[in-house]
């Protein structure tokens, strides 16, 4: 009844956003895309997108406002204050954002289709001939009118108006895991290259568990796994100097479940800067940095939870790595 | 205990990822050699039919190389590995150019390998490779001791030859399209040598376009090196993408390629050298000796004559296979430790995969070649060397085992179906 009576006057939307380019959203939600669903959460300082597999592994991505050109949000004064919260489908999000010059995606998917490996390797790098590249006007405008609506994409180019109504679920509202930072085991803060290229070494083993072990003294940071065509071990005893900051204070090692880590690499693929954490629970927080175009910088966040120390070893091969 | 080990540079992991590579086009398990003047890889393909093998000359190949020898076998050390692993371990790491503009084409420092086997410990063989940047990755694989299987080749035997640089030899194949199953190369006459491309695959269904096809190219024999083939118009037919498999990388090395053969159904060898590395290959030639004028005409029939070429060889195979039980294994006399190549006709039941009725040849004397796969091992992912399985008989001194060679039928049974009338 009450909105009723309020929209004799037009009501502003409770949010709106309008940005430029999809393409930084784009790139930093598909980072998190290894759930169907996300939990969104609007603030007054941008759009947090909180992904979460079975409670082991967390990634979120913080959409910052300065991504966007205009950001509003009009927070009624009797909903005591409480932030527009919901679900949506990722994967469709992502599929809407990309009409926005589909053609380029299309040209690219090809493209990266025919050299398989050119797909792995900076694709996210800004081509010379998107329409973006090209000064081909348009824009995106993220529309949600009240609690319980659609979420509103509108995309406008050339002439061409789209507007996609995605679905909003009621939050889940699932609890973060803890990651304790008054109680950082250690922290490393590195370039995620290498970080990507250490995964892409043990890779090859298809192994189920990544064994992590950060120590005061070489090797330092090392990243072992074993699986059925043997075991793979990286580490860092002559790479110091590849790890910007270091502090640790003593031994760490935890494994976790190899392909949770491997869904972060899109990430580390985007990122520039990883800031590599665990805590004395064993929970372990790869934090990106990303830097889009024009000097912003955006952060995603993953948080994982170690399996459960095991006193017997039936890890076999991955303990004897590090005999020497 | 460490019983080999070696150093390669980054030119030599990207030699030696070569080779895997065409290796891996055989089959999917190589076979390492070990001695104190060379390093063997070899394979061999599942029907038999096609053998590579590449040999390093340690001192100039390697940087470092060490072999220890084992106490039974101080001669060789040999195993067994999963190619598909060590591919992926010495792929092509890719530069950072963004953080390190100046090395950005170079990754790999150093790459040591190591064998390591000894009882009551695991056997692994170990590859540490080294990054500039100074990451270090280290990889252990399981591994089968289990000798290799050499093809053999008589050179008396192989009288006819050629010579061709590897690019010329590329860019002809080059020009050969896909689906194609069969090459044949032939004299003309005394001024070209035709390589004609055809497959005896029918399409099923009803596709439009229909194999077989047939591709021919006439070259020059000016453009051979040397072209020394005494019997005229000699139809030498072998299997196009073992073929191509070689010539890919005899391009990379840019060497000049060498073929040696004698007659259709006897193996051709294919030879050529790079920078401390020796290549040769064995191929089994397809068809039958004796016929090559009617062949051709066969080829130049068309589409429909070339199943039944086919059907022709399939039925003198099973008649082969039918013959009266192989005469009781004799003792053979003191042979070498190489594997010699013997028709073979171990499954007698087997209706004939395709491509399987014209090339059995066994070179070994176990009955199910395919239990011996070192996949099946991994499968089951018993990492103990000496573990139970499917595997083949480790127990057995590997020189024994290498010496009883058994024959399978009589010189004399396999003359009367005239595959040997010279």
């Amino acid at each position: 009844m009450a909105s009723s009576v309020r929209s004799g006057s037009p009501q502003p939307p409770l949010f709106k956003a309008i940005a430029s380019s999809t393409r930084q959203i784009y790139q930093l939600l598909k980072c998190i895309s290894f759930t169907a669903k996300v939990h969104v959460q609007i603030t007054q300082d941008g759009i947090r997108f909180a992904a979460d597999h079975s409670r082991v592994m967390q990634g979120v991505a913080f959409l910052d406002k300065e991504l966007f050109t205009t950001y509003t949000l009009n927070l009624a004064e009797n909903e005591d204050g409480a932030l527009p919260q919901f679900q949506i489908n990722l994967a469709a999000f992502l599929e809407a954002l990309q009409i926005f010059g589909a053609s380029d995606v299309a040209a690219k998917q090809a493209k990266s289709e025919a050299e398989p490996y050119r797909s792995n390797l900076r694709n996210y790098r800004p081509d010379a001939f998107s329409h973006q590249t090209l000064g081909v006007p348009g824009t995106c405008c993220l529309l949600y009118e009240e609690d319980g609506s659609p979420l509103s994409i509108i995309l406008e180019e050339t002439g061409v108006k789209t507007r996609c109504n995605m679905v909003t679920y009621t939050p889940e509202q699932p609890d973060d895991i803890p990651f304790d930072r008054d109680d950082l085991a250690f922290k490393i803060i590195m370039h995620s290259k290498w970080l990507l290229d250490s995964l892409s070494e043990l890779a090859p083993m298809s192994p189920t568990r990544i064994t992590i072990s950060a120590s005061p003294n070489a090797p330092f940071l090392a990243l072992s796994s074993g699986g059925a065509l043997g075991s793979a071990s990286v580490d860092f005893t002559s790479g110091r100097d590849l790890l910007d900051t270091f502090t640790i204070d003593t031994k760490w090692t935890q494994s976790f479940k190899f392909d949770l880590v491997k869904s972060a690499t899109e990430a580390m693929r985007v990122a520039s800067k990883v800031s590599f954490r665990g805590d004395g629970q064993g929970v372990l927080s790869l934090q990106f940095m990303v830097e889009v175009e024009g000097g912003t910088t955006s952060f995603l966040d993953f948080r994982f939870v170690p399996y459960i120390a095991q006193n017997d070893d039936d890890e076999m091969d991955t303990d004897e790595e590090e005999e020497d | 205990m460490v019983l080999l080990r070696f150093t390669l540079s980054e030119e030599g992991v990207n030699a030696l990822r070569d080779a895997l590579a065409c290796l891996n086009k055989f089959s999917d398990e190589v076979s390492l050699e070990a001695k104190r003047d060379k390093l063997v890889f070899t394979a061999l393909n599942s029907s038999k039919s096609a053998y590579a093998a590449f040999s390093f000359i340690t001192n100039r190949f390697f940087s470092k190389y060490q072999y220890e020898g084992v106490a039974q076998n101080r001669e060789k050390f040999f195993c067994k590995l999963y190619n598909r692993a060590l591919l992926s371990l010495f792929r092509a790491r890719t530069g950072d150019s963004l953080h390190d503009p100046e090395k950005g084409g170079s990754v790999i420092e150093r790459c040591d390998v190591a064998v390591e086997d000894e009882a009551g410990k695991k056997s692994r063989f170990i590859v540490k490779i080294a990054c500039r940047n100074g990451m270090t990755t280290k990889y252990r694989l399981p591994f089968e001791v289990s000798p290799p299987v050499h093809a053999k080749f008589d050179k008396d035997e192989a009288i006819h030859s050629w010579t061709i640089s590897s690019r010329t030899l590329r860019q002809l194949m080059d020009h050969f399209g896909p689906g194609i199953e069969y090459l044949d190369i032939h004299s003309e006459d005394d001024s070209t040598v035709n390589f004609t491309c055809f497959t005896e695959k029918v399409a099923s269904g009803d596709e439009v376009l229909k194999k077989p096809l047939h591709t021919s190219i006439a070259v020059e024999k000016e453009e051979f090196d040397s072209f020394d083939v005494s019997e005229d118009k000699l139809h030498i037919v072998v299997s196009v993408k073992d073929f191509r498999a070689i010539t890919q990388h005899a391009a990379f090395l840019g060497s000049e390629v060498s073929a040696q053969y004698s007659m259709p159904s006897r193996p051709m060898q294919i030879r050529y050298d790079g920078d401390g590395v020796k290549c040769e290959f064995l191929l089994m030639t397809v068809g039958e000796r004796g016929a090559p004028g009617q062949r051709t005409k066969k080829t130049r029939a068309g589409a429909r004559s070339a199943p039944r070429a086919q059907q022709l060889e399939a039925a003198t195979s099973r008649a082969t296979s039918n013959a009266p039980t192989p005469a009781p294994r004799p003792t053979p006399a003191t042979r070498h430790d190489d594997y010699q190549w013997e028709p073979v006709r171990m499954n007698e039941d087997e209706d004939e995969e395709e491509g399987d009725a014209r090339l059995e040849w066994d070179a070994s004397d176990r009955p199910n070649p395919s239990a011996v796969k070192m996949s099946s091992v991994i499968a089951n992912q018993t990492a103990q060397r000496r573990g139970p399985g499917p595997g083949p008989d480790n127990s057995v001194e590997p020189d024994q085992a290498l010496s009883y060679l058994e024959p399978t039928q009589r010189l004399s049974q396999a003359r009367q179906f005239g595959l040997f009338n010279d």
